[in-house]
């Protein structure tokens, strides 16, 4: 069972994907400044009525393993120390001590 | 200044050129918000950053002529039938607000 966290993220990773497309039309419309100013006033309170899943500010990556937020290489979906620990029992493919 | 070219040829020139390799003609560089549109979808890869795991209920229920077993389960069912032989079992669901431990503990 993964971390909460991580169930948090993996829900707004959905959420935002299926909301993309029409986030972009909104931000165009909102953006777009030879468009009059009534309507880019509307799509712009339609763009702040979606939910905060929506944002794909809210996707974070996360450690797959202990669901730490910090210190991740997004390579592997594993924060610095499970990365270690996973790579000293050569259960990452290809990674190996460094030495040169 | 040799041959100063007047701006009205210019911009022909310009327009004729995006009409050709078919590009948006924007003179003025106003902010059309076109950015938004050309760039490229974040969100299948997003969605791809966690493997998704293996779920042995999953796999019972679609393919049931497999006939798995889910250990884990039956272990934690044979545990709570212990604790309820033991007399440990899960307590009543309170059905009032006043029936449960807490409320009668804090009078």
């Amino acid at each position: 069972m993964p971390n909460a966290r991580v169930l948090r993220d993996i829900k707004a990773r959905n959420i935002v994907k299926a909301n993309e497309v029409l986030r972009r039309a909104y931000l165009y419309v909102a953006r777009n400044e030879t468009l009059s100013p009534q309507v880019r006033h509307q799509a712009q309170l339609q763009l702040n009525t979606f939910g905060k899943y929506t944002r794909p500010t809210t996707v974070k990556n996360r450690c797959a393993e202990s669901g730490r937020g910090r210190g991740i290489i997004s390579e592997f979906a594993l924060c610095r120390y499970q990365f270690r620990l996973k790579a000293l029992k050569l259960e990452l493919p290809g990674v190996r001590k460094a030495s040169w | 200044m040799a041959a100063a070219i007047r701006p009205m040829r210019l911009a022909a020139l310009t327009r004729s050129r995006c009409s050709i390799f078919q590009t948006a003609y924007n003179p003025t560089s106003a902010r059309t918000g076109a950015k938004y549109l050309r760039a490229r979808l974040r969100g299948p890869s997003m969605v791809k950053y966690y493997t998704p795991e293996a779920n042995i209920a999953q796999i019972m229920r679609q393919w049931p002529e497999l006939e798995m077993r889910n250990f884990a389960e039956e272990e934690r069912l044979q545990d709570v039938e212990d604790k309820k032989k033991r007399g440990k079992g899960a307590p009543k669901k309170a059905k009032e607000k006043g029936d449960s431990r807490r409320a009668s503990r804090r009078r």
